[in-house]
């Protein structure tokens, strides 16, 4: 059924059709509209569970791992400062390998206080086991919300399914919303291998000693490496179905390219306007969009830039003391390249607490590579130094 | 079961668990705190005169036990049939439900199991005899409460009273619009069953002597009230139609139809007033309330000036008499003069002025006089007499070896409740009297007498409930005969509440401070270390295990557990 909705009606759309049983969640801009948007659909009873009003999103999450831990399939929504509150059980909850979905609307992290996207809420929560997937429009939020549970619970690892701020969550598309069979055909009801039981009681996450520890955490790697698989797979079941299919990463006029742009989430919408007009003034420009960030799929990427002239990759976050994440994890994937085939790679940090990233600053950063005029490895783009400004600190709004 | 001794990554469950008990873990050792089941007062019982242990009997109430919540209220107080329909019920001017639909209607609750309990299998277990005898002066609320409790406590009790029969104001003073006399007569035969010996028409000075009461007896109680009353001091009052309001309503309740004048001036603005206009408008006669101040100041309970305005009694306020204007031999008038509100005077209350030239004539044919009422000691000795008091300290104790005193003529309080509340104390003191010991240096308050143990140095206002677990539900409405129907009748204005009118309204109670095994700190309790008791009332808290979170407090609704520190 074609509807025009928000990402953020997208996602809730996405959770109808998944059936959870659990919904336990807190409001905080920019995620208010999808639990808005889905506690209507439970008052109405379009959604057959429990919506759990909670106090913090700790207790949102933690409400979803009781929950889920009793067998029941489960979903909450957060963005920025409460995904940050939420970390302490964000650990638990890929620990104790419950296949959760939460939809995280990037925004960036407080102080100077902001509503607007930027990825290091998500980023900051990568080493924690979940797995990440960046979408660029409300056809694939839709789509990943609905290929995550089957993912998730296919490897027993939660999903968090990422939109920019505004620029997605809170902008109208023409999209595609599949019909409930269609989704109950593709995704089975949940049957975990190991849940509560009243017959057989059992501490869950109870201590393990140091000669156990790490089989556990081996555990959760393997299912990360399998996972890049399912992705994969899945992706390409979806396509099956709707016509619609989906990869780890996507790529566009990469055949021949030289330079690649390498970013990921809306971004790469505009990135696709840029590179269509350069490829008319005969640059041999291509796209490199990523979509699934954890799993890592460094083989494939290794592949896809291997021998390239020149990658460019836009970071909307910034680890700070090094350079932008993409860039970093990008970068250790090339490693393994023979020197002859290693493109020559340049960060850029851009669009943090929201701020436009335009055709021109796009075609800025790839012409300024191309040309040689950019040289160095990492650049704040389009931000106040001290020879573009008096003072050199960054004026406030 | 979990394989202990896995080979290969295969045999490791996906995440740990572990189906082995975690009582070998003794998280208690932690702690460094510990939560007590701590039962405190309700704001309900911290302002009830009389007593009464209302959160626990409504729990009871609540549950359907009506039986066990009858038992539990008359446990310690003789008269609830009667106060449940007399009492000011200060109790639901701090009841915590006021903002959350309502004061409990705790007096209607009263009522109800008073009603419910007339019967002797109600009556407490009187404890082994203990030889010891009492004589109790005065069988009004104060005295009867303390021969009750003396009594129960296995000593022998003689009530001596100068009227024909028990029940001091409760029977002279309060019409049967407000109490039914039967109902006063069945508390007062429970009274007697269990041993107490009433001697009616015995006047102590004149039937029998003081001195040859405390030989006879081991202690004395003087409980003798106020029945004298106070006179105007205005010019004509020596007139045969100006009539003691305390008298005349003794009279009147007694049955007798005296020949009144068609309308009579009440002079006064406090219950007997009230009752005295009330009575007088019930057998013919018009009523003019005269009072020297305001409607706020006004003494009378509020329901009863409402009742007394909504039957049609005419009110004339900041009024106070000036002379009795007499003609021909019989009065025609009240003079009276208007009055304004001045300063506070040490009651508190703001003090009448005369307005010059303000004087105007009230015609009537009669006065009533019902502007405070004095106590007759004359019988007493000296030394236990201060002015028109008893001499009484703190203990309930005089100057004289063995001679108590509590009541309106011991403490002037006013109300049938706080005389019962006194009788209450005072039995506890003289208990310890009796037994030998050493007197406290005050009487304990009544709530030391309850059976459960309870912190009675806390008192449970609004801000100690937990709000997450209370909404408002609304009060019910206390159905009255209609004015135009009672105006004529000594019928009971008000209606009582049906049982099941009673068990709704006591679910309402939110058991303030109380346990009432909600369970909620055992489903809260993160270490499974409370146990609800088999057979028995409450938890036991394991202590080996709980680490002292202080959840359970956190999530009792009603403030009944507290943290304590564990000195190590």
């Amino acid at each position: 059924m074609r509807m025009v909705i928000k990402g953020n009606g997208a996602v809730a759309h996405a959770v109808r059709l998944a059936r959870p049983q659990v919904i336990s969640a807190y409001p905080i801009t920019p995620q208010t509209s999808i639990i808005e948007g889905i506690a209507s659909m439970v008052a109405e009873g379009k959604i057959d569970a429990k919506f759990i009003k909670v106090e913090s999103e700790h207790s949102a999450l933690a409400g979803c791992i009781a929950a889920e831990s009793a067998g029941a399939r489960t979903f909450t929504a957060t963005s920025a400062q409460g995904l940050a509150l939420m970390h302490e059980v964000i650990h638990w909850a890929a620990g104790a390998r419950l296949p959760i979905v939460l939809a995280n609307v990037n925004r960036a992290m407080a102080p100077g206080w902001s509503i607007w996207t930027d990825q290091t809420d998500s980023l900051s929560q990568r080493d924690t086991g979940w797995m990440q997937v960046y979408c660029q429009s409300a056809q694939e939020v839709v789509d990943s919300v609905i290929q995550a549970y089957k993912v998730s619970e296919k490897v027993l690892m939660p999903t968090m399914v990422i939109l920019d701020a505004f620029f997605l969550s809170h902008t109208y598309e023409d999209v595609e919303v599949p019909e409930p069979e269609l989704v109950d055909g593709f995704l089975p009801p949940l049957d975990l291998p190991q849940k509560m039981d009243l017959e057989h009681p059992a501490a869950l996450g109870n201590l393990v000693f140091p000669d156990r520890y790490m089989e556990f955490r081996r555990k959760m790697d393997l299912a990360h490496q399998v996972a890049l698989g399912v992705w994969d797979e899945v992706g390409r079941e979806w396509g099956e179905l709707t016509g619609r299919p989906y990869g780890l990463v996507e790529q566009y006029r990469m055949d021949d390219a030289e330079l690649v742009l390498v970013t990921a989430a809306t971004t790469a919408s505009t990135a696709r306007v840029v590179i269509d007009a350069l490829r008319d003034e005969g640059v041999a420009a291509g796209l490199l969009r990523l979509r699934v960030f954890r799993p890592f799929p460094s083989g494939l990427i290794r592949t896809i830039l291997a021998g390239r002239k020149q990658v460019v990759i836009l970071d909307r976050n910034c680890s700070f003391g090094h350079h932008g994440i993409f860039h970093q994890e990008i970068k250790s994937a090339l490693y393994e390249l023979s020197a002859g085939r290693q493109p020559e790679v340049h960060g850029m940090i851009v669009g943090l607490g929201g701020r436009d990233v335009k055709p021109e600053d796009i075609r800025g950063m790839l012409m300024g590579v191309w040309e040689g005029r950019i040289t160095e490895p990492v650049t704040w783009w389009n931000v106040l130094d001290a020879e573009s400004a008096e003072t050199g600190a960054v004026a406030m709004g | 079961m979990v394989d202990l001794n896995p080979k290969m990554l295969e045999d490791i469950p996906v995440t740990s668990y572990s189906d082995n008990s975690t009582v070998l873990i003794k998280t208690g050792a932690w702690k460094y705190v510990q939560p007590s089941y701590d039962d405190k007062l309700p704001a309900c019982s911290h302002q009830c005169p009389a007593g009464n242990d209302i959160s626990k009997a409504l729990d009871l109430l609540a549950r359907g036990e009506i039986a066990a919540a009858a038992r539990l209220w008359r446990a310690g107080n003789p008269f609830p049939a009667s106060l449940g329909r007399v009492c000011p019920h200060p109790c639901e001017d701090q009841c915590n439900r006021k903002e959350l639909g309502g004061a409990i209607a705790i007096h209607m609750m009263e009522r109800f199991l008073g009603d419910r309990s007339l019967e002797p299998g109600f009556l407490p277990e009187p404890k082994p005899a203990t030889g010891k005898k009492v004589a109790v002066i005065g069988g009004g609320p104060a005295g009867v409460a303390a021969a009750y409790n003396l009594a129960l406590a296995g000593h022998e009790v003689e009530v001596f009273d100068d009227k024909p029969a028990a029940g001091g104001y409760l029977r002279t003073g309060i019409p049967d619009y407000r109490l039914p006399k039967d109902v006063l007569d069945r508390e007062l035969a429970l009274v007697e069953k269990t041993g107490v010996r009433f001697s009616v028409n015995t006047r102590v000075g004149r039937d029998v002597d003081f001195d040859e009461l405390r030989a006879r007896f081991d202690a004395v109680i003087v409980t003798v009230g106020f029945h004298g009353s106070r006179p105007l001091g205005v010019p004509g009052e020596e007139h045969e139609d100006v009539y003691n309001g305390v008298h005349l309503l003794e009279r009147i309740l007694a049955g007798e139809r005296p020949t009144l004048p068609k309308r009579m001036a009440v002079v006064g603005g406090g219950n007997t007033a009230m009752d005295v206009a009330r009575s007088l408008l019930r057998i013919g006669v018009e009523p003019i309330v005269v009072y020297r101040r305001s409607r706020m100041e006004m003494p009378a309970i509020p329901t009863e000036v409402d009742e007394a305005i909504a039957e049609g009694i005419r009110f004339e306020l900041l009024t106070a008499p000036s002379r009795v204007v007499i003609g021909n031999g019989k009065i025609t008038a009240l003079e009276c003069r208007k009055m304004r509100l001045g300063e506070p005077d040490e009651s508190g209350r703001r003090r009448p002025i005369p307005v010059e030239g303000s004087e105007f004539a009230i015609p009537v044919g009669g006065v009533v006089t019902a502007i405070g009422e004095t106590a007759e000691l004359d019988f007493l000795p000296e030394e236990t007499r201060d002015g028109w008091r008893i001499a009484a300290d703190d203990r309930f104790a005089t100057p004289a070896e063995g001679v108590f005193a509590a009541g309106d003529a011991a403490f002037g309080e006013g109300t049938v409740t706080a005389a019962v509340g006194e009788g209450r104390r005072v039995a506890m003191v003289v208990d310890a009297f009796l037994a030998g010991q050493e007197l406290p240096a005050a009487a304990p308050p009544t709530q030391a007498a309850w059976e459960r143990p309870v912190n009675i140095d806390q008192t449970v206002h609004v801000e100690q409930l937990n709000p997450a677990y209370f909404t408002a539900v609304p009060r019910p409405e206390i159905s009255e005969l209609d004015p135009a129907t009672r105006r004529t009748s000594f019928d009971e204005v008000v209606r009582g509440f049906d049982e099941e009118e009673a068990i709704r309204e006591a679910r309402r109670c939110m058991v303030c401070g109380t346990c009432n095994e909600c369970c909620n700190c055992l489903f809260f309790c993160p270490d499974v270390a409370i146990h609800k008791r088999s057979g028995a009332f409450g938890f036991d808290i394991d202590g080996d295990h709980c680490k002292g979170c202080g959840i359970c407090v956190e999530e009792c609704p009603r403030d009944a557990l507290s943290l304590v520190e564990v000195k190590s």
